[in-house]
C-alpha cells in the first residue's frame, strides 16, 4: 500500500504541474516529512518514523492569484478522485481510498464558519489560523522533472509545537508534537540551529511561549536551550 | 485516551466507511447498462445491455451520438474503477476494524 500510495501521490503532484497550477500550491501536514527526505539527503532520516495519513493536504496561500482555470475533481477523476463533503457546511474533500486530498486556506480576519469558494479550481477551501506561518518560509524540493513548494522544515515543526496544544484529541495532539521533535532533530544533526532560531525570533512572544510550553512537556533539553538562549 | 497508532487507525476507519457510502452513491449515479454494437450492411447499430433481475435484457438504441457514446464508455470505466475501489474501501475497513479490537504496544 504504501508504495502505491506514494505513486498516487506523484501522480495526482505530475496532473498538478501540467496544469499549471502546482506553483499555487503549498503541500502541508504529514506528507511533507516523506517530501522532506531530499532536503536531509546528507544525514541519516527516515520518514517512516512519523505516521503518515492517508490525508494529502494543500495550501493555496493566496487565491486570488490562481490564473488557471482547471477543475481538479474533473483532472483526478479517472484515478477513481470521488468528491465527499465533510459536514452540513459542505466541505470538499477529494476521496480515494489511498489518498484524501483537502485544500485549505490562511483564515483572515474574524474567520469564517464556512467554507472559502475556489471556483476556478472547481472546488472549496478551509480556512484555519496560522497557516501564514508555513508560508512565510518555504523550500522547494525536486519531484521527478517539477518542483514542490515545502513550509521550510523549521517552520513545520514549530508550527506543529504551536498547533498540538491546541488538538482536542490527545493522540493527534501527541503526533503532531512527536513529528515536530523528529524534524527538530534532524534540523539540528544537519546543522541548522541558526534557522531554528531564525525562525522562532520571528515569531510573536506569544507563540514564542507556548512553543517553550510544548517542548517543556517533551522534555527534549537540546532544542530547549537552544531556544531558551535566544530568548534571554 | 487511545493510543497514537489506534487513534490514527480510528480516524482511518471513519475516513473508510465514509467513503464506502460515497463510493456506493457515486456508482448509483452512474447510467446503468454497456452499449453493444452490431453491424449490419455497413452501418453500426447500438443495444444496451442491461440485467434486471436475473435476465440480462438488449434494449434497442440504434444509431446514436458520438456524445452519447462516449458517455456510456466513460461509465463503463468509471464503474469498473469504482467496484474495484469500493472492494479495497471494504477490505480496508475490515482490516481497520480487527486492527482495532487488537492490544497496542505501549
Amino acid at each position: 500500500m504504501e508504495r502505491k500510495q506514494s505513486e498516487l501521490c506523484i501522480e495526482v503532484l505530475r496532473r498538478f504541474h501540467k496544469a499549471n497550477i502546482l506553483n499555487d500550491f503549498i503541500l502541508i501536514g504529514s506528507w511533507c516529512v516523506y517530501f522532506y527526505k531530499e532536503y536531509f539527503s546528507d544525514i541519516p532520516y527516515i520518514d517512516l518514523t512519523t505516521i503518515k495519513t492517508r490525508d494529502l493536504d494543500f495550501l493555496i496561500d493566496n487565491p486570488a492569484r490562481i490564473k488557471q482555470e482547471v477543475d481538479i475533481p474533473e483532472l483526478l477523476k479517472d484515478l477513481g478522485f470521488i468528491i465527499s463533503f465533510k459536514d452540513s457546511n459542505g466541505y470538499i474533500k477529494l476521496d480515494h481510498p489511498d489518498l484524501i486530498l483537502e485544500f485549505l486556506v490562511p483564515e483572515k480576519g474574524k474567520g469564517r464558519d464556512k467554507p472559502y469558494p475556489l471556483p476556478k479550481l472547481g472546488i472549496n477551501a478551509t480556512a484555519l489560523r496560522f497557516l501564514n506561518f508555513l508560508s512565510d518560509n518555504t523550500i522547494k524540493v525536486k519531484v521527478e522533472d517539477f518542483s514542490l513548494t515545502l513550509p521550510h522544515p523549521a517552520n513545520f515543526a514549530l508550527h506543529k509545537l504551536i498547533i498540538f496544544q491546541r488538538r482536542i484529541r490527545e493522540e493527534k495532539a501527541i503526533k503532531d508534537r512527536n513529528t515536530a521533535i523528529e524534524i527538530l532533530r534532524a534540523l539540528l544533526n544537519k546543522g541548522e540551529e541558526n534557522m531554528i532560531r531564525e525562525v522562532f525570533n520571528s515569531v510573536p512572544q506569544k507563540w514564542q511561549k507556548k512553543i517553550i510550553r510544548g517542548l517543556e512537556e517533551t522534555k527534549e533539553k537540546a532544542i530547549l536551550e537552544i531556544l531558551i538562549n535566544t530568548n534571554t | 485516551m487511545k493510543g497514537v497508532i489506534k487513534g490514527a487507525l480510528a480516524e482511518e476507519l471513519a475516513n473508510s466507511s465514509r467513503m464506502k457510502k460515497e463510493y456506493e452513491k457515486v456508482l448509483k449515479k452512474l447510467p446503468e447498462g454497456c452499449l453493444a454494437v452490431r453491424k449490419i450492411r455497413g452501418h453500426k447499430y447500438y443495444y444496451l445491455v442491461k440485467r434486471t433481475d436475473k435476465k440480462v435484457k438488449y434494449i434497442y438504441k440504434g444509431k446514436i451520438s458520438d456524445e452519447e457514446r462516449k458517455k456510456y464508455e466513460e461509465a463503463k470505466m468509471l464503474r469498473a474503477k469504482y467496484r474495484n475501489l469500493l472492494s479495497k474501501v471494504k477490505k480496508q475497513i475490515r482490516f481497520l476494524r480487527s486492527s482495532l479490537r487488537g492490544k497496542e504496544a505501549v
